[in-house]
């Protein structure tokens, strides 16, 4: 008898082993909802009458369930996120019986993670969308649900907040799956140089390719430490797309599969790559690689550009957005007062400049929330409630903050604050009525207010690409583009004209023709569409 | 002791009468065993078993709106991308190369190690040579990538700026793909060898002195005792390691290639590997089938290759194989 009791707990034992190693694994995954969950336990019980008073704060939504709401944002994390969800968590259960829980997927390869998100069913409420993350394609596949009909209902102050053309321009197959912002900026491309050292060696100020490489050759001569130009190891977002930018009028930028476009001709398609204007913008390259304007080793580099430039290891970079440039300048005059840098924005050599796209910054329901009426009723609060919108946008005022003469003014350092500008990347429910700017800001604006006299609506990223059809072609190029045409940007090959001929053999081999096709039909199908000429 | 004579006599009889009275009567029979067997086989069914349904996604035009038995079949549509390219010959040669030298060198480095550190008298000595040898297992190759990177970079690393120094041209490395087939197999060794070392040691330890006395009466000397004894005793430990280690052979050294690489498709005749290839290719087109997809492919591959070594290993001598 003793001898089965142990047997039958030797057994009982193993199997409560094991049962609280898949118990650990489960608690793990649900360690998010159960954490968020629990701190809005207690405010239910308290709050439940009020919340039942409430719902008439909106028309016609059904606010009797509590709901707890997955939000999602690309980058890192703000040190003090707990204090400032907690806050907003205080108010949404009175305002909405709901909570949220900010969550970031980081830097480090958030487009993987973007993708895992959007693709597992996960149930997320509100995410992220702009023209870099794909906004269009994932829509066009059906990843975001459609909100025009749920808008009137749970989100009525914002739906008349957004201006209708905005709310158009977002749309894609008639259907709209984001709320864009509406803060109107420019993030269009321009020369960033160090200002003081060309000051020093009265080198000319770069205002279009020939002048800019004047300048880096006067660094070159000059300061043999530095480095004239970064490019870092995205050498085709950094140096070929920036310099198409200045030098060939494209319509926008990335274009795929070497497609070209030129903005006063959006109705003629032509290939970019294998022209002569591909390698005669090559030999460019070459030279500058020859000269050393920029490593041999540009492939491998792991510092960003900015950062080059503010320790001083680099005195140039070909294109950079204004926000982002006086973002850098504050950086490096932090540590080095007695260094400077200047912006020549593109659009004043290009004649024109076009204002961000709506569709460059929002937030969408993807297909798997539960809740998107109350995601989208929270969503209208971050956007058009003060309070939700400051907080999440500056953090505590007092704490994080203060406002000085109409002016953000940070409290302490980038490092000591837990919650610096825009910490939780709020770029989509920016309220331009509630934004609160830095000094330093006025600089970019005067850059704005000279490109708002030149501004020219931006034709290209209303355009959604479908690449079901042809996307091994896509990802076979993508590898070819990689190993060959790569090389051949950062200047390293020594024959252009024989790496610009092999590159193309093997793009075509890789289905090149099939995918520039199917591009140039979807590209000519939306452009009669949406009327433009 | 009773306990277990009592159920293998029981098990013995079971086996016996299964074959009349079939796989009902071997579960009450035996059920003790089997409700101990069967959290682990719960556990395999759950984590490794069931996720092979996702297989069928390779098959399948992922969709956003349908489920995955609802989603078009596509055939091998989805497996297309690995041979547009041209590259995937190239790719699981080089895959397998890079495996083959990582196991070969890494085992056959690590028992001679193992077997130095384990000669060794000093106990002090013997501790430290073990410590600086496993450290580099916890550098990530983030941070190993970017000590290269400066150790090697053309205009201002350390080994051109000592080049410089004595007169001589500088070299640049990341133009020289040849070069980076000993460079990664040398950062592979570095940073595992300490890790398998000790593999070694701890079976080396578990040998028993009296073979080593008996010998040492016999008048063998150091390299007899070692040839004859450590080494055919280790021979268990090293076929088990390789088994398990085919099994990845595809796979496996993603970061090392990854982060030492990088962008560079200069060095991509001789560095990349199906994992680098498939990541950059699905970076931006990102496809649930087709990483499904490659993924297969790698397993399949795998599955093969240890199939047929064990088969071998069977062969030569039944008692080494895994199964």
């Amino acid at each position: 008898m003793f001898r089965k009791t142990k047997k039958w707990s030797g057994a009982i034992l193993s199997i409560a082993l094991v049962g609280s190693i898949l118990a650990a694994c489960s608690s793990k995954n649900n360690d998010s909802g159960a954490s968020s969950s629990a701190p809005a336990a207690s405010p239910t019980s308290s709050s439940s009458e009020s919340a039942n008073a409430s719902p008439s704060g909106s028309s016609g939504l059904d606010m009797s369930k509590h709901v707890n709401l997955q939000f999602y944002m690309l980058g890192d994390a703000p040190k003090d996120l707990s204090k400032i969800e907690a806050a907003i968590n205080k108010m949404a259960q009175e305002d909405l019986n709901a909570t949220v829980t900010f969550n970031y997927t980081t830097w480090t390869d958030w487009d993987q993670k973007y993708k895992l998100l959007l693709s597992t069913g996960q149930a997320i409420d509100l995410i992220f969308t702009a023209d870099w993350t794909q906004y269009q394609s994932y829509a066009k596949k059906g990843a975001f649900l459609p909100i025009e009909d749920i808008l009137p209902a749970a989100a009525p102050t914002l739906q008349k907040f957004v201006p209708q053309d905005m709310w158009d321009a977002v749309k894609v197959d008639g259907h709209i799956y984001t709320v864009p912002a509406t803060f109107k900026e420019y993030v269009t491309n321009g020369f960033v140089w160090r200002e003081d050292l060309r000051l020093k060696y009265n080198l000319p100020k770069p205002v279009d390719i020939p002048t800019f490489e004047a300048y880096l050759d006067g660094i070159k001569k000059n300061e043999p430490g530095i480095q004239p130009l970064a490019i870092g190891s995205d050498v085709r977002g950094a140096l070929s797309d920036t310099f198409r930018e200045i030098s060939h009028n494209p319509v926008g930028a990335p274009l795929p599969y070497g497609i070209g476009i030129k903005y006063d001709k959006p109705g003629d398609v032509y290939s970019y790559w294998g022209s002569d204007e591909q390698l005669q913008d090559l030999l460019t390259y070459k030279r500058w690689a020859d000269n050393g304007y920029i490593s041999k080793n540009e492939l491998n580099e792991k510092t960003t550009n900015q950062e080059k430039l503010t320790t001083g290891k680099a005195a140039a970079m070909l294109g950079d957005n204004p926000n982002r440039f006086n973002a850098t300048l504050n950086q490096m005059q932090s540590t080095h007062p007695d260094w400077n840098l200047a912006y020549y924005p593109f659009p004043l050599a290009r004649g024109f400049a076009t204002p961000v796209h709506p569709i460059h910054n929002g937030f969408a329901v993807p297909k798997s929330s539960k809740n998107p009426e109350r995601a989208l009723a929270f969503y209208e609060k971050m956007v058009t409630d003060k309070r939700y919108n400051q907080l999440t946008q500056y953090g505590v005022e007092g704490t994080n903050y203060t406002v000085d003469n109409g002016y953000y003014k940070m409290v302490g350092d980038a490092n000591t604050n837990g919650f610096p500008r825009e910490a939780m990347n709020g770029w989509a429910w920016r309220n331009p009525e509630y934004m609160l700017f830095d000094q330093s800001f006025d600089g970019v604006k005067a850059i704005f207010d000279q490109l708002d006299q030149i501004a020219k609506p931006d034709i290209f990223t209303g355009f959604a690409e479908d690449y079901t059809s042809y996307q091994a072609e896509r990802a076979a190029l993508e590898q070819v583009e990689k190993q060959y045409l790569y090389p051949l940007i950062a200047g390293q090959v020594k024959d252009v004209e024989g790496g610009l001929k092999t590159f193309m053999e093997k793009a075509k081999q890789a289905g090149l023709e099939k995918a520039q096709a199917e591009y140039t039909k979807q590209w000519q199908q939306y452009l009669t569409e949406s009327g433009i000429k | 002791m009773a306990v277990t004579t009592n159920t293998a006599i029981k098990t013995n009889s079971a086996i016996n009468a299964n074959k009349k009275r079939g796989l009902l009567h071997e579960l009450v029979t035996n059920r003790i065993l089997f409700l101990m067997l069967f959290p682990t086989i719960a556990f395999f069914l759950i984590n490794s078993y069931t996720p092979m349904v996702g297989i069928y996604y390779a098959f399948v035009q992922f969709d956003f709106n349908s489920s995955l038995f609802n989603s078009p079949f596509v055939g091998l549509q989805n497996f297309e991308f690995l041979w547009k390219s041209g590259k995937l010959v190239q790719l699981t040669l080089n895959t397998l190369g890079y495996n083959a030298a990582f196991i070969l060198l890494g085992n056959v480095l690590a028992i001679f190690l193992a077997i130095l550190v384990s000669e060794l008298q000093g106990k002090w000595f013997k501790k430290i040579t073990q410590s600086v040898l496993f450290l580099p297992y916890f550098i990530s190759f983030v941070i190993l990538s970017v000590i290269v990177y400066n150790m090697f970079n053309y205009e201002r690393g350390f080994l051109n700026t000592v080049l410089k120094g004595l007169g001589a041209q500088p070299v640049d490395i990341y133009s020289k793909p040849g070069a980076w087939i000993f460079l990664i197999i040398i950062f592979y060794l570095w940073k595992h060898l300490g890790y398998s070392m000790v593999i070694y040691l701890a079976a080396i330890t578990g040998i028993s002195d009296e073979y080593y006395e008996a010998a040492k009466i016999d008048g063998a000397n150091i390299f007899q005792r070692i040839w004859n004894i450590t080494i055919p005793m280790l021979k268990t430990t090293f076929v088990v390691l390789l088994l398990f280690a085919l099994g990845s052979i595809m796979k496996g050294q993603f970061e090392l290639f990854y982060q030492m690489i990088g962008n560079n498709g200069l060095l991509y005749d001789t560095t990349d590997i199906l994992d680098t290839y498939v990541f950059r290719s699905l970076k931006v087109t990102f496809d649930v089938g087709l990483a499904t997809a490659a993924g297969v492919y790698q397993s399949i591959f795998g599955f093969v290759l240890i199939m047929t070594v064990n088969w071998i290993i069977r062969k030569i001598n039944s008692e080494y194989a895994l199964f």
